[in-house]
């Protein structure tokens, strides 16, 4: 069990509730919820957030948008974000790339990959910062 | 009449025979014009019902499909809340289990002969041998929670919660589902669009205004024709050149 909160941005009510369990049957139960890029802006402000989890294809802002405005905040730039989307086409992933995504999961995806994605993120960025 | 007007009148009557002449070349052509026109217009009229229905038709195909999603939404939502009920009452059995209480009695019973062990140990002063009653009795405790047909027990309740867990996970399928439909909803709507621009220009009608209107359609995503295997290793493969700074 970890105390890390982590952000789920998507704007399915089915996915919010299913990355939910899943992290807390992997170890993560502290989350928030965010319905789209522009509510999860909102909560990070008010918010202890360590960690963001966002889908791409979302009403008002979407994924890549909101990603973008979070790395170009200083308070936040350094955010670990994972991504998990249906998109996946090899333009689709080079564009989140590109965008300083962490890491990113195509729908449908196991709890244990998504245990490996944070664990995986926060190990790469423990080595960076040593 | 002079000479000069003698000519201009020969003149006008050579212009006239040219236009009569050209008359005589192009009526015929005017007339398989009108008839091909003649032969066309209930193509054209049936073109034009045909577009007007698919006008009509084609979005409430699309509302359907609307519908479709929400109403496998709300299929997931419900399991969802099952499954989460489902899991609590686990996870409370799975306790009951793992402190070996499973049955009340069994429970009550074990609590009363704790409280006698541990007065008998308080009231003999620390005696030896009943110091070796209680860690016997301690060890007997441990043993009856890691028994057998417990331990499986709770096993059993652990692999029906893992099993919750998957369906939990399956139920994915109603969000990817609502991205293809959402992408096929796009397509409809470029195509309602199309026809509708055919309204327009070749009839000559503006059927925008009586047309119903297809709301908050999805971005439509080309998504290469590859298995679920093959899109992760691209992933991966993906983020590792990243990692190594190829990208």
């Amino acid at each position: 069990m970890t105390s890390m909160k982590i952000l789920i941005v998507d704007d399915s009510i089915t996915i919010r509730r299913i990355i939910t369990n899943a992290l807390k049957t992997v170890g993560f139960p502290d989350t928030i919820e965010a319905a789209n890029g522009k509510d999860a802006l909102e909560k990070l402000t008010n918010a202890n957030v360590d960690f963001i989890i966002t889908d791409w294809n979302m009403p008002e802002m979407n994924g890549l948008d909101f990603i973008k405005q979070v790395r170009a905040n200083p308070i936040y730039s350094s955010l670990p974000i994972l991504m998990i989307t249906t998109r996946g086409t090899e333009h689709d992933v080079i564009e989140a790339l590109q965008a300083k995504v962490n890491s990113y999961i195509v729908k449908p995806f196991t709890p244990q990959e998504l245990k490996e994605k944070i664990e995986g993120i926060l190990k790469t960025l423990q080595v960076n910062t040593v | 009449m002079n000479q000069q007007e003698l000519d201009g009148i020969l003149q006008k009557a050579a212009d006239l025979k040219v236009f009569c002449e050209y008359g005589q070349r192009t009526v015929p052509v005017l007339d398989e014009i009108a008839s091909f026109v003649r032969k066309i217009t209930p193509a054209i009229e049936d073109l034009r019902a045909v577009v007007e229905v698919s006008m009509v038709n084609i979005p409430k195909a699309a509302n359907q499909l609307g519908r479709v999603t929400q109403a496998t939404e709300q299929a997931s939502t419900d399991i969802l809340n099952t499954l989460d009920r489902m899991v609590a009452t686990l996870d409370e059995v799975i306790g009951s289990v793992a402190t070996g209480m499973v049955s009340s009695e069994l429970g009550a019973a074990t609590k009363k002969m704790a409280a006698i062990v541990k007065t008998l140990v308080d009231k003999s002063g620390w005696d030896e041998d009943i110091v070796k009653l209680a860690e016997a009795w301690d060890l007997h405790l441990r043993s009856m929670r890691m028994s057998g047909p417990t331990s499986n027990l709770e096993r059993l309740l652990k692999d029906l919660q893992n099993d919750c867990t998957e369906i939990m996970m399956a139920l994915q399928v109603q969000d990817i589902t609502q991205q293809h439909i959402g992408a096929v909803m796009g397509t409809i709507e470029a195509v309602a669009g199309g026809l509708q621009k055919l309204t327009n220009g070749f009839f000559g009608t503006n059927t925008e205004e009586n047309l119903p209107q297809l709301s908050n359609l999805p971005e439509q995503t080309e998504q290469e024709n590859v298995g679920e295997t093959e899109r992760k290793k691209m992933v991966e493969s993906l983020l590792m050149k990243a990692r190594a700074g190829q990208l």
